[in-house]
């Protein structure tokens, strides 16, 4: 019961740090959470969806979902956030203009799924079997399609990990968050910089979707569980940090499981909220995060 | 807002007097139209909350639909379970509610911007649910919050068609002027002035001998106790207070409608509560006129809705002002 429980918690706290990462991103390239995110990854998990129907095939769909995913991360970035930090630089709300414009960005990527694909619940099947290993007599909750999960996860962060630690773009990445004005004079292009952190956030989210999707059902709101879960992880792994991200997804994950198993699946998100508060009470920033966002 | 202008006591004789016009006006609009009305005073007491937290103290909140709901329950639970009359129980759940706020204000002092929107958004979706794990909260059925007929006094003084409708529109249109005209004057208290002198300048206000985590932990309180008078009146109209009908939406809804106020005017509260009633009405007709699909139907009023609100962020970040007396608000900030 125990190694089930725990097993179950992995796979749904590998998605939350696939969520909390593409969060962590955005954050690390323009300072923003972006509340859109599981609008942007729903929308992708769309076009998946309709690639599977027409192509029969959800590996063809995987890759193009999140090719769209970057594209329209890249897209919100370049044709929203940018003009919005432009106009608004004072005023009563430009604290909170990113927060405001991005949930009215999420509202209006979600109501136009709506009209476009309507509001029932679709299947997204995917060819791995839902149903878990069988060792001996014992079936185990977690099947071949959480698998997958799990190691996309591990995949998407070592990318990362590899990307921000060892090549120029990463470097670029980092001092692009890290010191925007000195990293524009050392040659950076920090808005073009900042657009591929975007993208790399789209593409993650629309891969969290597209790996979800097939163990639930799509419909324009089912993401939005996921994006809170997905953002108290990143917030207890400090925003800051790519690891952090990870092990807040994972802790996250394994305690909600306990907790669905051992006391009741409906006060989750409220333990989410006092675990979240405990966190940042004790350590405002987060586990990982640092008062300067320097390291990867 | 008007102080400049106004004395309270001009303020209050002048709310007053909008307060008869209204009530006569209740008189000749049909059935339907009082019942939005009553939402519109509904929405302005929420609006008015997060005015006073974002656009005075600076901190922001994606939770007030859960304090909402503390006051709805709070205000139910007195009203069936320990028979409270159902003034009372409006204020019992006010009170619950801003002791709720007082709690999470402590905290909330701590944190900044996404640290607090996340938290409270966390909030938003985590306590409603708790309603299931108590069996004196009534699970997913709810409480029964249904005050009834109006009493027999208030017929007499309202006439023979003095329905419950009118009679909700009489008790939410009273606490609306009320605490528009209780809210303007404490905006131009010293506390008004301090909240917004922290917002500004967090280090000067502290240096000048402002106690800031003070002034935040007191606005979020007050915010609460507002958000949560509001949230007993919903649960007034719809007679009963559910899991469901404080939904994630609803946090979103009144943050939207203190944007279009301009965040830091509690006149544009007013307008704020008009356009959240408005649109869905709006874009159903609009639904219909189009050829009133299901899809269109269900996501029409949410297309418009965000649609707007990003137009006001990128266009009129500090909302939607008319004419010149709109201008010489902003001045005075």
């Amino acid at each position: 019961m125990f190694i089930d429980t725990l097993l179950i918690g992995i796979s749904s706290g590998a998605i939350y740090s696939l969520m909390a990462l593409s969060l962590v991103l955005v954050w690390r390239s323009t300072r923003i959470v972006n509340f859109a995110q599981s609008g942007q990854a729903v929308f992708s998990t769309y076009i998946g969806y309709e690639i599977a129907v027409r192509a029969h095939d959800y590996w063809i769909s995987l890759p193009l979902a999140i090719i769209f995913g970057a594209l329209l991360g890249s897209l919100v970035d370049l044709l929203f956030m940018r003009p919005l930090l432009r106009r608004v630089k004072d005023g009563p709300i430009a604290e909170i203009a990113p927060v405001i414009a991005t949930l009215g960005l999420l509202g209006l990527l979600q109501s136009l799924l709506g009209l476009i694909w309507g509001n029932a619940f679709l299947q997204y099947a995917s060819p791995l079997s839902a149903k878990g290993f069988t060792f001996g007599s014992h079936t185990v909750p977690f099947s071949p399609q959480n698998l997958f999960i799990v190691l996309a996860s591990c995949a998407v962060l070592v990318i990362f990990g590899f990307i921000f630690k060892y090549t120029n773009l990463g470097l670029a990445l980092r001092a692009a968050s890290f010191q925007p004005e000195i990293a524009q004079l050392a040659g950076v292009r920090v808005s073009r910089v900042r657009n591929i952190g975007w993208a790399f956030a789209g593409a993650t989210g629309a891969l969290a979707g597209a790996v979800i999707t097939p163990t639930a059902t799509l419909s324009p709101n089912s993401l939005d569980l996921l994006f809170v879960s997905g953002f108290i992880a990143a917030v207890i792994g400090g925003l800051d940090s790519l690891v952090g991200a990870v092990v807040g997804g994972l802790v996250l994950g394994i305690g909600f499981s306990f907790i669905l198993q051992y006391i009741a699946g409906s006060v989750t998100f409220l333990v989410g909220f006092i675990i979240l508060m405990v966190v940042l009470l004790i350590r405002p920033r987060g586990i990982f995060g640092r008062d300067a966002g320097r390291h990867a | 807002m008007r102080s400049r202008r106004f004395s309270p006591r001009q303020s209050a004789l002048l709310l007053f007097a909008l307060g008869i016009a209204l009530l006569a006006a209740s008189r000749v609009v049909d059935e339907l139209r009082t019942y939005q009305g009553a939402q519109v005073a509904v929405y302005v007491i929420a609006i008015a909350s997060i005015v006073l937290l974002t656009g005075y103290s600076g901190q922001i909140s994606l939770g007030h639909g859960a304090i909402m709901a503390l006051g709805g329950y709070g205000a139910a639970l007195s009203f069936t379970l320990w028979n409270f009359p159902f003034a009372l129980a409006i204020l019992f759940g006010t009170l619950v509610g801003s002791v709720g706020g007082f709690i999470l204000g402590v905290a909330a002092a701590r944190l900044s911007g996404p640290y607090l929107a996340g938290s409270t958004l966390a909030l938003a979706v985590g306590l409603p649910t708790l309603a299931d794990q108590f069996h004196i909260l009534g699970g997913e059925q709810g409480l029964n919050f249904d005050i009834g007929d109006p009493p027999h006094w208030m017929q007499k003084l309202g006439g023979d068609n003095f329905t419950q409708y009118k009679w909700f529109f009489w008790i939410t249109t009273s606490f609306a002027l009320v605490v528009i005209w209780a809210i303007t004057n404490l905006l131009h208290s010293s506390y008004g002035r301090n909240w917004k002198a922290g917002r500004n300048n967090a280090v000067a206000a502290g240096l000048a001998g402002i106690n800031i985590s003070q002034g935040k932990i007191l606005a979020f309180t007050v915010s609460s106790g507002l958000a949560s008078l509001s949230g007993a009146l919903f649960g007034l109209l719809l007679g009963l207070v559910t899991p469901t009908a404080f939904p994630l939406s609803l946090s979103f809804a009144i943050v939207t409608g203190a944007v279009l106020a301009g965040v830091g005017s509690l006149t544009g509260s007013i307008l704020g509560g008009v356009v959240l009633v408005a649109i869905p009405e709006l874009s159903g007709a609009l639904a219909t006129h189009l050829g009133g699909s299901q899809k269109m139907t269900a996501n029409l009023p949410g297309l418009l809705m965000s649609s707007l609100l990003i137009v006001v962020v990128l266009f009129m970040p500090h909302g939607v002002r008319i004419g010149k007396f709109g201008r010489q608000q902003q001045a005075n900030k």
